[in-house]
């Protein structure tokens, strides 16, 4: 199973082996999609979780009780679907092709999956249908 | 089915474009106070507006942008009055022996003003080049945000859907033409500015030229479906508009115009990191491979941005058709044709 997810970092725990870990204890996979971190002001990752359903279970949880903020990427990265004109202003900026207008109708298709929450796309957007928190 | 045939089957054709367009505004007439002020200097939400009409009349452009909000101008107002949200206008005047009153600070909603006619002087370009960026730099223009050597590419108009491409000689689109305007029924009032017609061969490809039209209508009738404010990062505020056109199949010649395809229409790459007015010109390319989602110029596979929304036009056309259908929506044939000479002059 795979999952993303947005660990957020307080400064305090930024030392603290916790990706390693989540290697080494629950046999996880993990890779790095984006990472912004300040060893003074904390920060984030977006990581994609690879494993057993419970070991990610587990992983998030031992994450989570180490003081690092966890959310699932799909919660973070909004797009309201009544605000979108599907313009595509965004695809052409989409790094991974997460965003694409579909064939027959021209609306916008947003493949979760693919996203690695860059932001490209809350930035152009032109009447702000998407919104990322990271 | 033969053109022949089809000159007889059908009666009209209907089009439709959903684009940012930056040249449209509104003409509001407040109603008097008492005592009446002649409003000199004026501002919506912030928003300047225009103070140098009658007493209460005003004109606030889609790009007028706030003095205190990012990110917020004339094209926010325009939608807010479409929500029905309240607006607060301010205004000061120097004050006259018939027109006492320096200032008024109140809130206005669309209902309560006498009246709001969108007016935009240059809408719905016949075509309009591609935007790309052969710079190092990341550029934000009003073709939207550009990524550096070749990152993408930007276009915008609805091709083989757009109003005047599919009457490329304005013989159905002239000065009173009956339009579906932002959701209501609106006029043709005017060729648009710059209003540039001309063909041009690049590459051994016929380039349609950049006919324009002005267009009016009432605010009061329209709809956040389609008109919306836009904002282009690091250029500023535009606004959306959705524009529809009728167009009636007088015969043969007609049929074939409207029966255009995306891959007969094409048009030039320009690179917007050159800031002259001419920008040089890196190709061109047909509306079905720009829809395609990438384009290739040279070796690069770029990837495309339309910007205006195919879905939308593709909705107006069908509303359109709809309301012609139900004798909702009369044609009406133009009291004159726009010219099929360019109006464009520089100001250098
Ligand atoms: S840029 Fe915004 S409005 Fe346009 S298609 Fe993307 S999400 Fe929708
Ligand atoms: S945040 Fe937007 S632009 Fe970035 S990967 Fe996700 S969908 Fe694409």
């Amino acid at each position: 199973m795979k999952t993303k997810v947005i660990f957020t970092f307080p400064p305090e725990i930024v030392e603290k082996p916790i990706s390693h870990t989540l290697m080494k204890e629950f046999d996880l996979w993990i890779n790095i999609l984006r990472a912004k971190i300040e060893p003074s002001e904390g920060g984030k990752l977006v990581i994609e979780l690879q494993g057993d359903e419970e070991n990610i279970k587990a992983g998030i949880e031992l994450a989570e009780k180490s003081g690092v903020g966890v959310t699932l990427l799909e919660n973070d990265v909004l797009w309201d679907k009544e605000l979108c004109v599907d313009c595509g202003a965004c695809i052409s900026l989409c790094p991974t092709q997460a965003l694409t207008l579909d064939r027959d109708t021209f609306k916008l298709n947003f493949d979760f999956g693919r996203c690695v929450a860059c932001g490209s796309c809350a930035q152009v957007c032109p009447v702000k249908a998407i919104s990322i928190n990271f | 089915m033969g053109v022949k045939k089809a000159t007889r089957e059908v009666d009209v054709v209907t089009t439709g474009t959903f684009s940012p367009m930056c040249s449209s505004g509104v003409i509001l007439n407040f109603g008097h106070t008492d005592p009446p002020i002649r409003m000199q200097k004026i501002w919506l939400n912030d928003v300047p507006a225009h103070g140098g009409l009658a007493a209460v009349d005003t004109y606030l452009g889609a790009t007028s942008l706030s003095k205190t909000m990012e990110d917020y101008g004339g094209a926010h107002v325009i939608e807010g009055l479409l929500r029905g949200e309240e607006v607060f206008l301010r205004a000061t005047s120097s004050g006259t022996d018939c027109y006492p009153q320096k200032e008024i600070e109140t809130y206005i909603t669309l209902e309560g003003i006498n009246e709001a006619l969108l007016f935009n002087p240059r809408n719905c370009y016949q075509n309009y080049n591609v935007a790309v960026n052969t710079s190092t730099r990341r550029i934000h223009t009003y073709m939207g945000t550009l990524l550096p050597k070749l990152g993408n590419a930007t276009y915008c108009t609805s091709g083989q859907l757009s109003p005047l491409l599919n009457d490329p000689t304005f013989r159905a689109i002239g000065m009173g033409t009956r339009i579906f305007l932002g959701g209501a029924q609106g006029h043709v009032v005017w060729h648009g500015t710059q209003h540039n017609p001309t063909t041009k061969i690049v590459d051994g490809n016929k380039i349609v030229g950049g006919g324009t039209i002005s267009v009016m209508g009432n605010l009061k009738q329209m709809s956040v479906d389609f008109i919306r404010a836009a904002v282009f990062p690091g250029y500023g505020v535009t606004m959306f508009v959705g524009i529809g056109t009728p167009i009636p199949i007088l015969d043969e010649d007609m049929m074939r115009f409207v029966s255009v395809c995306d891959s007969d229409i094409y048009t030039t790459i320009s690179d917007y990191s050159c800031t002259h007015k001419s920008k040089p010109v890196l190709g061109t390319v047909n509306y079905a491979q720009l829809r395609s989602g990438s384009i290739k110029i040279g070796d690069k596979e770029v990837p495309t941005s339309p910007l205006s929304s195919y879905a939308k036009a593709r909705e107006i056309a069908e509303k359109l058709k709809k309301d012609i259908t139900q004798g909702k929506f009369l044609l009406q044939e133009p009291a004159w044709q726009l010219p099929n000479k360019s109006s464009n002059k520089t100001s250098e």
